[in-house]
Order: structure tokens, then sequence, then C-alpha cells
């Protein structure tokens, strides 16, 4: 029985490691002090924005294939040179870069109380992964199985963590800063934990955006005159934050997903090639 | 079997270096963007010793805080005059107020029988200005002890305007404290930021000024001493009223022969008993003038009184407008005394926290009031 169950375990694991070691390396990188993770900061931003350049880049180059499959006849150079090259590449590698910036630098400010949350959703993540793939199975060509799944993940998944993040948000306790000056609030509340560097500037900026955030958020209930304006500036900064975050998140782990099923492909072409 | 999905699959290494170009790229841009924007941001911190607090300030709370000093230290002036001139006006309406309490008494005196007949043989008998300036003074000046009052109104004045002062230029220290406690930044190495220190710039100003306030005031004492004295009374006997009723010695004169009545309508120290006419004219103008003088007591008596109805209320008005206008340049002598040394005091403040900068070793673009 428990020797089933622990395979059972190991099953899980294989399967889903990937997420695992998204999870793992989140947790890390938000519990590293300061100056280690200043230090570390260019291998893990590089590692993340990796990550999430290969799953947006795969889903890039299946949106662009459809649309050539369409078109253009099959043995035209046009579906070669069409296919997305080094500017697709370069546009999501930016897109990618600022959004593992975004997550990385979001990890580091999150409260304890957003991780049962986050592993919730990653779970959740793992388990519409699961159904999309029974369900598309026996509809969609095999080779693309795996991608499409990823790519019709990502909504579901993103819109669920980012549900779930808006509503952490708005059920934690803020800071206090009716009747406070933006800038008097920010001052006062950004803390000076975080180190000198290049890291640290960022985690204050984002401390100031969540700062004001809050601020335009309580400032236009009590103050019936900036009204209108300010809450919705409140708001579309709660919205863009949490659901940029959430979009980075799941990118991540789709596109450790998509790296794993590239190197597993890999290795089996390698042992078929093999004998 | 060269798979469909084999170029979805197809993402070289070389991404990998692209993704570690393009981070290190940013990270390097961004760092020095950083570096740039801390280094603009830190570099012009001073601490400002004011009120007995350091306050450390950046460039802008320093900048803003000079323009605020400078706009209160040229408002040093005004801001005087409002404290002193109630006081001032209070205290020379006591002082003055003796001297028109005496006029009253003064033309009782003056248009008594005896004092009429007194202005009558002087009137006969040599100077009346420069005798009735004598009475003026003795009767009116000296009895209300103006001169006494004055002086002491002067050293008040001077005590007070440095109790003011200090007060003041206390305040403007205790305003620039309150104002720019809360701006202050958070500095790292606060010892090694350079140290203006307006608390001194302020006090050594107003030890400066003391032993220069006692000149300042010895100097308006002159111009006060002026108008309590001899002018005063020149002024006090050249009034219209006053002549008036000097004209009225002149009409009554011809009744006492001719030669008296040129000795009275010349003014002149001319007397009847000097006159060029001889021993025996001589003898007989004064045995005229005695007789004369005899005939008057008994008969105009009357007519002097119906000419001190007429003239007493002028003289009256007149005198207390002499009084008024001297009243009125005591205090503007003090004023301008003051103004004078209020302006030093301000010279020598700006002066005093260009020292402090320069001790400092403040950049210029930084100072207080400017790089003079």
């Amino acid at each position: 029985m428990a020797k089933r169950l622990s395979e059972r375990c190991r099953q899980v694991l294989g399967r889903h490691g990937h997420v695992v070691l998204v999870a793992g390396l989140m947790a890390v990188w938000a519990l590293l002090g300061p100056r280690v993770a200043a230090a570390l900061l260019l291998p893990v931003w590089v590692i993340v924005a990796q990550l999430i350049f290969l799953g947006s880049f795969e889903a890039a180059r299946l949106r662009r294939r459809a649309w050539l499959g369409q078109y253009l006849v099959a043995a035209s150079p046009w579906q070669r040179w069409l296919r997305g090259g080094l500017l697709m590449a370069l546009w999501h590698q930016g897109l990618a870069i600022l959004l593992a910036l975004l997550l990385l630098v979001k990890l580091r400010l999150l409260p304890p109380v957003y991780w049962p949350v986050l592993l919730m959703s990653l779970v959740a993540l793992v388990l519409i992964q699961q159904l999309l793939k029974r369900r598309l199975q026996r509809h969609v060509i095999g080779e693309y199985l795996a991608a499409l799944v990823r790519r019709l993940l990502v909504w579901p998944a993103g819109a669920l963590l980012a549900l779930l993040l808006v509503l952490t948000a708005l059920w934690l306790p803020q800071p206090y800063l009716v009747g406070l000056g933006w800038e008097e609030a920010v001052i006062r509340h950004t803390s000076t934990a975080a180190g000198d560097g290049l890291l640290g500037a960022f985690e204050r900026f984002g401390q100031a955006l969540e700062l004001t955030q809050f601020w335009a958020m309580q400032n236009a209930l009590e103050r019936h005159g900036l009204g209108q304006g300010l809450i919705l500036f409140g708001w579309f900064l709660l919205l863009l934050t949490q659901s940029a975050f959430a979009w980075a998140v799941v990118r991540l782990a789709v596109g450790a997903d998509a790296l794993r099923d590239t190197l597993g492909h890999f290795r089996n072409a390698g042992r078929k090639d093999a004998p | 079997m060269t798979s469909m999905a084999e170029p979805l699959r197809r993402v070289p290494a070389a991404y990998w270096w692209l993704t570690l170009l393009l981070v290190l790229t940013l990270m390097l841009a961004l760092g020095y963007g950083y570096r740039q924007l801390q280094e603009r941001s830190e570099a012009p911190l001073f601490r400002v010793v004011v009120n007995g607090e350091a306050l450390i300030l950046d460039g802008e709370s320093h900048a803003a805080l000079g323009q605020e000093l400078s706009v209160l230290a040229g408002r040093l002036d005004l801001h005087l005059r409002d404290e002193m001139q109630p006081w001032l006006d209070a205290r020379l309406d006591t002082a003055f107020a003796p001297l028109e309490a005496a006029i009253p008494e003064y033309l009782d005196w003056h248009f008594s029988l005896r004092g009429s007949y007194l202005r009558l043989a002087v009137a006969l008998g040599g100077d009346l200005d420069e005798w009735l300036e004598a009475q003026l003074n003795e009767r009116l000046l000296e009895r209300s002890n103006i001169a006494a009052a004055l002086e002491e109104l002067e050293a008040d004045f001077g005590a007070r305007l440095v109790e003011v002062q200090q007060r003041v230029v206390g305040e403007i220290g205790s305003t620039l404290q309150t104002r720019y406690a809360p701006r202050q930044a958070a500095a790292r190495n606060e010892d090694e930021l350079p140290t203006i220190d307006l608390d001194l710039a302020l006090e050594g100003t107003l030890q400066g000024r003391w032993d220069e306030a006692r000149w300042g005031t010895a100097g308006a004492g002159g111009i006060v001493g002026f108008a309590a004295g001899r002018a005063l009374t020149q002024r006090l006997v050249a009034g219209t009223a006053m002549q008036g009723s000097r004209a009225l010695m002149a009409r009554i004169a011809p009744r006492l022969g001719m030669h008296a009545a040129r000795s009275v309508g010349a003014g002149a120290a001319t007397t009847a008993a000097t006159a060029p006419s001889g021993p025996m004219a001589l003898l007989a103008g004064t045995a005229a003038t005695a007789v004369a003088l005899a005939g008057f007591a008994g008969t105009e008596y009357a007519l002097l009184k119906a000419e001190e109805s007429r003239y007493r209320d002028d003289m009256h008005a007149e005198l207390e407008l002499e009084l008024t206008r001297a009243r009125a340049e005591v205090r503007q002598a003090l004023e301008a005394a003051a103004s004078d040394w209020t302006q030093s005091l301000e010279r020598s403040l700006r002066r005093g926290i260009h020292d402090a900068e320069e001790a400092a070793q403040i950049p210029s673009q930084y100072r207080i009031l400017g790089s003079r």
C-alpha cells in the first residue's frame, strides 16, 4: 500500500516535476537574503526570462503556423521565411525579460499569506492541464497536443490565479493611508530593508507602486471630491499588477513544461537514433 | 520521419545567450541610470543648524530654506516697524502729554496782567523774541520736563529695539525649524556633511549689533535733543498767533510815544534808554514812557483782555500744532535710526550666513543667499 503510494508519488513528481521545480525556484528566490538575492539576480533573471520566453515563443509559432498553413502553399519558401525567426524571438525575449523582472520583484515583496494561494493555483494549473489533455486527446493531432494544451492553459489558469490574487489583496490588511499626501504615504511606508543595488531599487519601486494603489483606492473612497479618476486608477493598478504577476507565473510554469517537453523529445530522438 | 511539429521545438540554444545578453544589457543600463539618479539625489545634502536642531536637508529643501530665510530677512524691517510702532506711539504720547498739559498754564501766564506788562516792558526795553523764547523754555519745556522724558524714551527705544530684534530673529529661526524639520532627508554619513550654523550666524549678528545699537540711538539722540531744545522754542515763537500777539504790542505802543513805538515795531535791541538823542532826550523819553505805562495800566486793560480772547485760542492751537510737528519729527528720527540699524542688521545677517557657508565650503550654486 505504502509502496504503491510512493510509486504514485514518484509518478506524479515525474510527470509534473517542472511545476514543482518552478514552485521551488520561486520559494527559494523569495526566501533569499537581500545580499544573496542581489548577487543571484542575473542568473535567476536569465533563467526565468528564458523559461517564459520558451512558452510564449512556442505559442507564437503555433499561432503563426496555423495562419501560414491556412493561406500559403505548403511548398512555398515563404513558409520558412515567415514561420518566426529573430524578430519574433526578440519581441518575445523583451516581453519575457520584463515579465520575469516583474515576477522576481513581486516575489520578493510577496507576503507569506499569498503562498498557499500560489501553490493552490499551481495545483489547479496541473489539474486543468490534465483535464484539457484528456479532453483534447481524441480530437487534436498528436504532435500538437502538448503545445495546444499549453496554449489553451494560459488563459483559464492565469485568470484563476489573477482572481485569487486580487481577492487576497483586497482581503489582506493594508497600511492606513487615508488623509495622507501621496508623497508622505510613500516615504513613510517604503521599507529600507532592501539592499542598495539594482534589485533593492526595483523592490522599492514595486513597494511604491503598491502603496500608490492602496493610497488611490483608500483616498478615493474617503474623499468624494477626488472621486472617479482616482478610484479607477487604483483599481487599474491593482488589476494590472496582479494579473501581470499571475500571467508571469503561469507563463513560467508553461515555459518549464515546454522546455521539459523539448528536452524529452530530443532525448527520445537520440535514443531512437542510437541503435 | 520529420515531425510536423519539429520547428516548434527547434529553439536554438543561442536564445539562451540572447536572453543573457539582453538581461545583461538591461541590467547595466538600469544600474547605470540608478547610480546616476542616486548620485544626483544624494550629492547635495546639507546640515543646517537652526533653532538648536541640526536639520539634514537635500539640495532642493536647502534652496527653499535659503529663499525663505532671504525673504524673512528682507521683511525684517517691516516686521520690526510693525512691532515698534504701537509702542513708540504710546511712549510718545506719554512723553508729550505733560507738555501739552502745560500749554494752558503757559497761556494763562502769557495773557495775565503780569505777563502782559512784562511783555510790554520787554518789548519796549529789548528783544521780545529772545525773551519769549526764554519764557517758553522755562515755563513750558522745563516745567513739563520734556527733555528728560525724551532722553528716557531714546534709551528705552534702543533697548526695546534690541529686544524686539532678538525676538524677531529668534522667530525666524523657529519658523524655519518648524517648516523644515519634516522635510529632512536621511543621511548615512552625517558627520561628513557640510554644516551651516545658522544659529551662530543669527546670534553673531545680534551680538555685533548690541554696541552699534547704542551708537545708533546716540545719533538719533542728537535729533531728539534738537527737537526738544532751542529749535522747538524758536518755532513756537515764530507761530503767527504769537506774532499777532506781538503785533498787539505794536499797536498799543503808539500811545507810549514815537520813540518806544519805533523800538517795539522794529523789534530790535534798541531801547528808549540807549536812543541816540542826547542825555536830555533820554531823560524825557524815559519819563514819557513811565507816564505812558501808568496811563496804559489805567485805560487799556480792557483792550488787552479783548485781544487776549482773540488770540488765545489761535495761540493754543498753534502751540499744539508745533508740538505735534515736533513729535512727528522725533518719531521720524527714531524710526529712521531704527531703519538704518535694521538695514545694517540685515546686511550683517547676510554676511554672517555667507561666512558660515564659506566656513562649510558649500559649492557656490547651493549657497543660501547666492554666491557673493
